[in-house]
Parts: structure tokens; sequence; C-alpha cells
């Protein structure tokens, strides 16, 4: 910079150093060749530090690289910057925020190109810019959150919660590429499905806690016996699945008895030590592309023959073999079809007063008019049902048709206008939180007083979630139906919840009934459940009475109600209506005064 | 220099913002700009071989006039992504025996691209580049910075986040000295979004690309500026030392950008190398 002297012009050289901001000259890359006091001034440098060193130098390194990458070339490309916002760092090592605009003269002739810098303070400017981008980065971070959310959701559908092993649908989405190997691979895969033995025993005898905490042990001892790119996965309960890329059907084989060797060892449930075993079912997939759910169908087959020839142990599937009484699955298929296209059949059992001789009720019990085996007892179905779901459904329907009945029988016979009609919930059924609504609108569409309908509910159903049970029980009993305790002595036979449930009666098992007068335990049992039921200012009712013998043994027992092949069968309704007609005819024959 | 809009441009060479210019029939030579700048800091350098060469120029997604909506964090994640795109270029125009001059951050998006596509490529001229910006303790290997300068580096484009963002860009005054620069260019030349400038940052100044070079079969040409904070000498002769068949050039051309800064110097330096290998 060299001053003037033409009298007529401003003293540039003082104009230069007293400027309002600092001004800096520097060459194209960044060497500081003039300065002003007054950047020196808000600086703490001395000219003879600055002159010849660079410009970046001043910045810290993050401006630095800024300025090299972006500034330089934009100086070099277009010949000036504007506002670049810098720090530059003071003689006392402290950041000062600043603004940086400089231009550019090319080189021309003799002179080189140079550098015109103007940095202004921008302290304030900097504040109230560093908050809007911090507003900014929070508004990002909280759509990065929405973001992870929508992942760990996903994560959610395709995983089991209790375990973190995959579900049926994780199961599925992650298969695609498994199954189908690489040309010219000989390797197959091997599906292996597992399924805890008497696993609804702990369940029942520990509570549901520790039949999940058992679940989780089962989860953590398969995951590391299983190599790194095979799959182990939840499918529902208590069967896990395991796919695993095998040579052949020996090596899928050892790795089920490998498996069955580890899920034998003790665990430590709830401070108990449990010995678990499980069922293992076998398939190797077909060559030609077999689909997941084909392969773990015939895994579902191997492993409930595993379970028929005597459990705690594995079965391979051989895919020419076909035993339909072992196909599960295909026997859900044929009892979903059952239900909606009417083979299900209700029957009736005649429930008798014990004090009167009347009969006072019928139980619906449900049949299956299975196309090639015949008339089914509910024992053949519905373990099926309740597992998969399907019991909804089911229990729905005879719900539905019983009432149906009781509204047809109202209308037409004056036998069986008062008759109180007993049917089973199911412990699913139970938890089921449109349960209250349907039996509601079931009992309305017939216009049946819902104190003529009893739902029965089992002792295990009722233990299984008694909190919920105790919430489902009291809804229902507000709509006014009334309850019983089924199958009562099998399971936890406890004082406390009968009193805590709002029921009305209380059905001894069936298996104490057999039992009476050849078996003194079973007639103590019989009695004191009678005393029970009494001392809670309830009915006591006997299921499963098959002689006259106890028959009478339950009268003297004081049992109010009972129910069994002494008295009738389960009957088809037209059969129900006319053995209620005759039983009407013979006591009031019985009754009639002698000629 | 006249500029060559691309007619029915696919969708790879919107995105890209790709021109050509030059020699139509000439062996082609193809620019990818460093971080901070778009093509148009290639534009001192291009006389030099606009006569001979067919020159195919591009602008990264994020920056310049390459398609904003394109940005997808997962895929520029990585030098992988922008490896990715540029070898889509090269498909969608046909380009073979490529000479794929790439500045700074580039280079390695380069060396990437000729491993994936080796037979694309008859030359890489690396402009002041390096696999690794920041130090690695575990092996010695320097860099030149510490990871806690990449994310000062993060602060200060967080600090230029008004001035970058388009819409808040102060007017650049004119410089008298270069009237013939068109004022759009001033206002335009190097911006960027910079929410995405500050995503580039972090994914070229972190990433490591050293396990690549063992791979590179394209013969290179490593130009080295003279004090160049951004890439020291060691870093020059680690490039050379770890790339097969590479020449390493010494410039006197001071700081990162010798295109910008130097471009005569630059010129002959590509031109004397080409000659000799080409």
């Amino acid at each position: 910079m060299t001053g003037t002297t033409d009298p007529s012009l401003p003293d540039f050289e003082a104009w230069f150093h007293q400027a309002p901001s600092g001004y800096l000259i520097t060459d194209d890359i960044g060497r500081i060749t003039a300065v002003n006091d007054t950047f020196l001034h808000w600086t703490g440098h001395s000219r003879p530090n600055l002159l010849g060193s660079k410009l970046q130098d001043l910045m810290p390194v993050g401006d630095q690289i800024l300025y090299s990458t972006h500034c330089i070339p934009q100086l070099g490309i277009t010949g000036a910057v504007s506002e670049i916002v810098i720090e530059i760092i003071g003689a006392d090592n402290e950041r000062r925020a600043a603004l940086l605009s400089a231009s550019r003269s090319p080189a021309s002739g003799q002179d080189h190109g140079n550098v015109r810098v103007i940095i202004f303070s921008a302290h304030e400017r900097r504040m109230y810019e560093r908050e809007l981008v911090t507003a900014l980065r929070v508004a990002e971070e909280s759509e990065a959150r929405r973001a992870r959310a929508e992942k760990e959701l996903h994560h959610l559908a395709l995983h089991d919660a209790l375990t973190g092993l995959l579900n049926r649908a994780g199961l599925e989405a992650t298969l695609e590429q498994f199954l189908t190997p690489p040309p010219g691979d000989t390797n197959a895969i091997a599906a292996l499905f597992i399924d805890l033995d008497h696993f609804k025993a702990v369940n029942d005898s520990l509570g549901h806690a520790a039949g999940d905490e058992l679940l989780v042990s089962v989860a953590r001892r398969l995951l590391p016996t299983t190599r790194r790119n095979s799959t182990v996965a939840r499918l529902s309960g208590d069967e896990f699945i395991v796919l695993e890329t095998v040579a052949g059907p020996q090596e899928a084989t050892a790795l089920a008895a490998r498996l069955l060797a580890i899920l034998k060892a003790p665990m430590l449930i709830q401070g108990l030590e449990i010995v678990t075993s499980a069922s293992i079912g076998v398939a190797i997939a077909e060559k030609d592309g077999e689909s997941i759910e084909e392969l773990i169908r015939r895994a579902d087959i191997a492993m409930y023959r595993a379970k028929a020839l005597g459990r705690s142990r594995w079965e391979l599937h051989i895919p020419a073999e076909s035993d339909p009484s072992v196909d599960r699955l295909r026997a859900l298929g044929e009892l979903r079809h059952g239900i909606n296209d009417g083979a299900l059949r209700v029957h009736y059992q005649p429930r008798i007063d014990l004090h009167t001789g009347h009969t006072v009720g019928v139980e619906a019990l449900v049949r299956w008019q299975h196309p090639t085996r015949g008339l089914l007892p509910p024992s053949e179905f519905i373990g099926m049902a309740e597992e998969s779901g399907l019991i909804r459904s089911l229990g729905a329907w005879v719900l539905q048709e019983t009432l149906k009945q009781a509204e047809r029988w109202y209308q037409e016979d004056s036998n069986s206008a008062k008759l109180e009609y007993a049917v089973n919930l199911s412990a699913r059924q139970l938890n089921d939180p449109g349960l209250v609504h349907m039996v509601e609108d079931a009992l309305r569409r017939r216009k049946v007083d819902p104190s003529r309908l009893l739902l029965e509910i089992t002792e295990t159903a009722l233990m299984s979630d008694p909190e919920a049970a105790l919430e489902s029980l009291t809804r229902l009993k507000d709509v006014g139906v009334s309850l019983a305790v089924d199958d009562f002595g099998t399971g936890y036979s406890s004082l406390t919840y009968l009193k805590k449930f709002p029921v009305d009666e209380l059905k001894i098992d069936r298996s104490f009934i057999t039992g009476l007068n050849s078996n003194t335990g079973d007639t103590a049992i019989v009695g004191s459940c009678i005393d029970l039921a009494h001392a809670v200012g309830i009915r006591a009712v006997a299921e499963g009475v098959e002689t006259s013998e106890q028959a009478q043994t339950l009268t003297s027992m004081g049992c109010d109600l009972a129910q069994g092949f002494h008295f009738a069968r389960p009957l088809p309704a037209p059969l129900l209506a006319a053995w209620l007609h005759a039983s009407t005819q013979q006591r009031q024959d019985t009754h009639k005064p002698g000629p | 220099m006249v500029e060559t809009a691309i007619s029915g441009a696919s969708p790879v060479i919107r995105r890209n913002n790709v021109t050509v210019t030059g020699q139509a029939n000439g062996p082609v030579m193809m620019f990818a700009h460093g971080f901070g700048c778009d093509q148009d800091m290639w534009r001192r350098l291009l006389p030099y071989f606009a006569e001979d060469y067919r020159l195919v120029l591009f602008d990264h997604v994020g920056a310049g006039h390459s398609d904003m909506s394109a940005y997808d964090r997962q895929k520029y994640g990585s030098l992988d992504g922008y490896a990715a795109d540029l070898l889509e270029v090269c498909e969608c125009l046909e380009l073979e025996d490529v000479i794929l001059v790439a500045h700074s951050v580039s280079a390695m998006i380069a060396v990437i691209a000729s491993n994936q596509a080796p037979g694309r490529f008859s030359h890489m001229v690396l402009v002041a580049p390096s696999p690794r910006y920041t130090d690695d303790p575990t092996d010695g290997y320097v860099g030149g910075f510490s990871r806690e300068d990449i994310e000062g580096l993060l602060a200060s484009l967080d600090s230029n986040y008004f001035a970058w963002a388009a819409a808040l860009a102060p007017m650049v005054m004119g410089n008298p000295d270069e009237p013939e620069l068109a004022d759009d260019l001033r206002s335009s030349f190097c911006r960027t979004d910079p929410a995405i400038a500050k995503h580039f940052a972090g994914v070229t100044f972190l990433s490591d690309a050293r396990p690549e070079l063992p791979k590179v079969r394209t013969r290179t040409l490593i130009l080295q500026c003279s004090d160049d904070r951004l890439a020291p000498l060691e870093v020059g002769i680690y490039l050379h030392k770890n790339l097969e068949r590479s020449t390493l050039m010494h410039l006197q051309a001071t700081g990162h950008c010798p295109h910008v800064s130097s471009p005569k110097e630059t010129a002959e330096a590509i031109g004397q190398y080409l000659s000799y290998f080409a």
C-alpha cells in the first residue's frame, strides 16, 4: 500500500489503517502481505508476526479446511467471496467470531495476484445463528428419532418380544433368501420343529411368569448351538423352529440330538430346578424349491410323531409318508372349514336337580361331524382349536347356536321354556376383550333372559390370568349371566379364589365322581367339594354320573345338581325334546294317584 | 468454451448435472470435483484440454446443480455411493478408456470406481489426493488431521449454515478486476445444501480408503502440491508406494487447488504424463 501525493485525495494509508474493520492483503494462497491497525488491535497480534504467515493459520483447523476447499477455489474462479463465517484466533489464544469477505486481483504482467480481505467482528450475529442452527439440529434429531422408532417398530413386528427370536412373520421375511440355494450348491435346508414336552404343566403349576422364563432360557440355549447363518424362531407358545443348512439328513438329525441333549440339562426357574425335555421333528427341504410353510408343516408332522412315540426324541419326516391322524395342520384347516360350513353340531345333556329329580337345564356340548372320521367328541378337536385360536370362533358359534335353540324351544315347548343353558368358555375366550360384547349381543338377538345362561370356565383357565379372568367374570356377571367353575378339583381347588370370583356353581370333576363309593379318597374329595361350595353359598354340581349308586350318594351328600349317562347322554336337539317330554310324562305318571 | 447440453437427458445425466464440452471425437477426459465445490472449479484448467479431448464434467449429488432430491443419506453414507454414480455416468454416456481427473476427496471415489470397473479407465489423475485425512495411531499413518480437527470442520460448516443456504446467500459484490465472469456463476459457484455439505464432509473426511489402494490396476498420476494443508507430503509418498502403477509428481503450486491457482502448471504436468504413458 503506497501513500498518495495528490493533495486532493484523502490519505488512503491512514484510511486503510483506521478502517472500522480488519483489512488484509494476501497472495493467492493466503500469505499476508499487508494488515491494518484495526486487525492488529482486534487480535492482539503484532505486524511482524503476521506478515509472511498465512491468514488461514489464524483460524481453527475446521475453518482452515473450509477455507482451503471452498474459499480459495471460489476466490480463484469467481474472484470474490462474501461473508464467510470463520473464527480468528487472537494472540491470547481466544477465538473471535468473524465474517470474511474478499476479492482477488489476478496476476498481470510483473504483479502477482493478490487478495484483499475484510474481516468484520461478528459476535452477535454468530450467537444468533448458532441458536438457529441448534434449533434446526433439534428438529432434525426428533425426525431421526421418529425414523428410529419406526425401525424399532418394524423390528418388533418381525420378532418375538419375549425371547427376541424371529417370530413367524420374521421367519417368513428372512427366508425368502434362505430357501433358494445358489445353483450347484448340494447343501439343503433342514427345519427342526421343537416343541417342549409338558410345557403346559410348568405354566399351570408355576404360573405364566415361570413359563415365560423357561421359554427365554430355551431360546438362550438354542442360539449358541446353531451356526451363524442359521435361523432360530419362536412360532408360538412353546414351539421353536431352527433352520440350518446341512449336507444331508444325518447332519440334521445329529443337530436334533444335540439340541435335545442341551435342552435336557436342568434349568433354574424362579429358584426351582426344572428339567424339561423337547420333541423335535426334522424335515429336509425338497430340491425342487419347497415353500417354507410346507417345510415347517412336514417338520411339525414329524414332531407330532416324536410326541406320540413317547416324547423327548426326534423324528425325521420322509417326504413320501403321510399320516392324516398326525397331520395337525391339515386337521386344523378341516376344522376351520367345518366351522364355516356347518359341520359342527351342538348336543344337549340334561342337568338334574337332585333334590327334586327335575331336569332344570342342559349343558351344550359341541360335536364335529367330520367328513371321513364321523362324529367327533370335543376331546378330539378342542385342544387343537384352543392352541390355534380357532376356539374363539368355535366358542362363539356354540353359544349362538345354543341360544338360537333356546329361543326356538321357548316358543315351541313349555317343557323346556324354563331350562338353564350351560355353555363352556375356553381360556382364550375368557381373555378375549370382545367376549362380553359377543355374549350380550347373542342374548339380545335371541331375546334370551341372561339369567338362563350359565357359562362354565375351567379352573385352569381362571388361574392362567386370574386378574383378567376376574375382570371378565365381573363384567359377565353384570350382564346377568350365571357362572360355573368347571372341572373343579383338578387344579388349584382354592377357597380363596372361589370367594374372589363371582361364581354361582362349582362343577366337581368327573374323575372324582367315577371313584365315588369305590375309592374313599375320592368320596372324601367329593364330600368336601360339596361342603366347600355350600360354605361359600353356591351350588355343587356333579358331572359324569353313570350309576344310580353314585346318584344316591351324591343326593345323600347334599349335592345340588348332577349330569351323566345315568340320566341321559348328550342328545341332539330333537331327541332332547323327546327325552324331556318322556321324562316329564314319566314323572307325572309316577306322581299320578293310583286308580 | 461451448458447453453442450445433453439432449434427451437420462435421469443419471440430470441427477449429476453432466456437461460435455471440448473435442467431440477426442479421447475422454472426465473431471470429478472435490468437497466444497462443484464442476465449475475446473473452469481454468479446461482450456488446456478442450482442443484435443472430449471433456465430461459432473456435480456430485448434493453439490452444484445436481438433483438435491436424489440425495439419500444411506447411499451417500460412504464413498461407494459416489463411485456408483460416477460409473453410472460412464455407462450412460458409453464412455471408454476414460482419463479420470479427480480432485481431493474425489480421488478416492475415483479409486473405488476404477476397482469396480477397471476396464473403464485408461488413466487416473489424482489431484491433491489423500486416502485418509486423519492420522492412524495404530499403524503410524500420517493423514495430517485428528478426529477433533474434522469435528471442527463440521462445526465450521454449521457456522456457515446460513451463508451456504442458497435462499439466504449474500450477494457477492462484483470484482472489478474480473468483469468477464457471469453474475450467475458468482452467486451459484460452490453453493450447496448446508446439511448435505456437512454429511458429505463427515463421510469423506472420516473415510479410510487405504484398503482400496492395493487393488488398483489403472495407471495413476499423483499430483502433489507444495504446502497443502489437506494432503501433506507423506500422504503423496504413501499413495505412490501403495498404488502399483503410479507416478508421483510434485507441483510448484501451493495450496490444495492447483488447477485453480496454477492451471497452466497443472495442465502441463498432466499433459507431460499423458504424452509419456498414453
